[in-house]
């Protein structure tokens, strides 16, 4: 286990020299989406400002789920960054080179790119969630550890959500529109108030599209502790990472290779 | 020559004018090769249509508890009937628009703008009537859904004025988009990056423009603001034609559409003359 931290550990630095080393680029997209994510949230100031609050929800309530769904779609997609492109290394054959090596697959091929503008939404998460605090009065030191774990379980879902979706491409080929699809309404409906769906939809969002592990449960969890929520959070991150870890290696047995050589730089 | 457009050589060596429908031709083939590669590929047309689907449930639902909550029947005049339909207008709109500044970043970044340039066509042009192809068809397949989706949730949609209306207005909004897609594409020539550009701009158009939520429900002075800017006569105007059709609103929107294209139109056109005129091109 600690040989395969240290191995990712030194994916993750050799990332972030490579980051450096367009340093200008790097730091035009972190603030972009700081400055992209900070346009969007002006909609819920808007409307807030007219209609106070929905179903329970106010600005607060949205300040806290900006504040763990940025935090954590960004810690998990520049940490992870093939994330979100698994599905075009397995169908162009790119997964050759992850299995020629004598490390953990799955592991070596996510955490082997960086996405710069992640950081950005990483940033501007840790400033929602400073903002949420102030406007709402609470703080303590473990609303910060239910914050950190909150995030953590986002992360989880989020990054086995999006293997599960892409794992599909060793079995029906291309799932590039597919793949746009899920990211799309993962990425929706984890930024809307829970409070807006009723019961079917609801069940959607804990299973087939679990936006609800990656935003609503895990910021009402970070305002105020809930055992059951608690468990939830634990739950959800467990199953979804379990069964993507399980999809991917059930399908990487029916892998082609593309016999493309590759040159990596 | 100066202006690769306005003047081509004849087979004698002289130097003559193409007429206008010479040169409009040349660009309505463009539009109708795009026209007929996308038509060959009606399973991803429609799937790329789907997500219109997963907008209009969320905003039924965001807005129906809004007005529930509220207890009105109309917001600002608007009926939750007329806010659906405004909303599915607005998101087939934006849905449909073609975003070329990443595909002009990238010719410009590896240096494919070259070739291009040394075509028989202008390189904006081109890639107007292109995206414009790609555009028509998208549109149609994003209102025929979306239109099937917000008809079984809220009833029938607005008459024919309003899709008569809206149908004209949306052309000049792909034109005043696709102007500020070449003014992202074409800052390349100037800096290494332009991927912020185009998030902020695109979160403009949500906001601003009138996607997210009809500039009607804004307070009085943001509202006055947006429309005093060119993204609400990319999404807003359209879309609340549709729902509210005027000859005077209509002539409003082609109005302020017309200012705003011949204000950045302007600006993207100097700024191509500049940038092809700076342009290097090292190997062969």
């Amino acid at each position: 286990m600690g040989r395969h931290l240290a191995f990712v550990a030194a994916l993750w630095r050799t990332n972030l020299l490579s980051a450096m080393e367009y340093r200008v680029s790097f730091l035009t997209q972190v603030v972009g989406m700081m400055l992209n994510n900070a346009i969007y949230f002006v909609f819920w100031i808007i409307f807030f400002a007219r209609f106070e609050e929905i179903n329970g929800w106010d600005l607060v309530d949205m300040l806290f789920l900006f504040g763990v769904v940025a935090t954590g779609f960004g810690a998990g997609t520049y940490l992870f960054g093939n994330a979100i492109r698994l599905s075009s290394l397995i169908a162009s054959g790119q997964m050759d080179y992850y299995l020629s090596l004598p490390r953990p697959v799955l592991l070596h091929a996510l955490a082997s790119r960086s996405n710069a503008s992640s950081a950005g939404d990483f940033t501007y998460g840790l400033f929602s969630f400073g903002a949420a605090v102030i406007f709402s009065g609470t703080f303590n030191g473990l609303m910060l550890l239910r914050f950190t774990l909150g995030c953590l379980a986002s992360i989880a879902v989020l990054i086995s959500f999006l293997v599960l979706v892409q794992s599909l491409t060793f079995w029906i080929g291309n799932t590039s529109l597919l793949t746009r699809h899920a990211f799309n309404a993962i990425v929706t409906f984890s930024l809307y108030p829970i409070t807006l769906f009723d019961g079917t939809a609801k069940l959607l969002l804990f299973t087939l599209i679990p936006a609800a592990f990656i935003g609503a449960l895990p910021a009402e969890f970070v305002r105020r502790f809930d055992l059951l929520q608690l468990a939830q959070i634990c739950a959800g991150g467990g199953v979804f990472l379990f069964l993507s870890v399980y999809v991917f290696y059930r399908g990487l047995r029916r892998y082609e290779s593309g016999s493309a050589i590759q040159v990596r730089m | 020559m100066s202006n690769r457009e306005a003047s081509v050589l004849s087979p004698e060596g002289c130097v003559r004018n193409p007429s206008a429908a010479a040169v409009a031709g040349k660009y309505w083939a463009i539009f109708r090769t795009q026209l007929v590669n996308s038509l060959a590929y009606p399973i991803d047309l429609l799937g790329r249509s789907l997500l219109i689907v997963l907008f209009m449930w969320i905003f039924m639902n965001l807005w129906q508890v809004t007005y529930g909550a509220t207890g009105a029947r109309s917001i600002a005049g608007l009926t939750l009937a007329d806010t659906m339909w405004y909303l599915m207008m607005a998101e087939a709109v934006m849905l449909s628009k073609r975003d070329l500044s990443e595909t002009i970043t990238e010719q410009v970044k590896d240096g494919s703008v070259a070739y291009l340039l040394n075509k028989p066509f202008n390189f904006i042009l081109y890639h107007f009537a292109a995206g414009l192809g790609d555009s028509v068809l998208a549109f149609g397949g994003n209102l025929i859904i979306g239109a099937a989706v917000v008809w079984l949730m809220v009833g029938p949609p607005p008459g024919l004025t309003g899709w008569i209306f809206a149908g004209a207005a949306v052309g000049l909004s792909w034109l005043l988009d696709f102007c500020f897609s070449a003014l992202i594409g074409l800052s390349a020539f100037v800096v290494e990056e332009t991927n912020a550009f185009r998030w902020i701009y695109q979160k403009f158009l949500l906001l601003l423009g009138g996607v997210l939520i009809p500039l009607d429900f804004f307070p009085a002075w943001l509202q006055t603001v947006s429309l005093n800017l060119p993204f609400a006569w990319i999404i807003y105007g359209p879309a609340r034609l549709f729902v509210d059709p005027s000859l005077a609103r209509l002539g409003q929107v082609f109005l302020q559409q017309g200012i705003w294209l011949t204000v950045v139109g302007g600006i993207v056109w100097v700024m191509y003359r500049r940038a092809a005129a700076r342009l290097v091109i090292n190997g062969g």
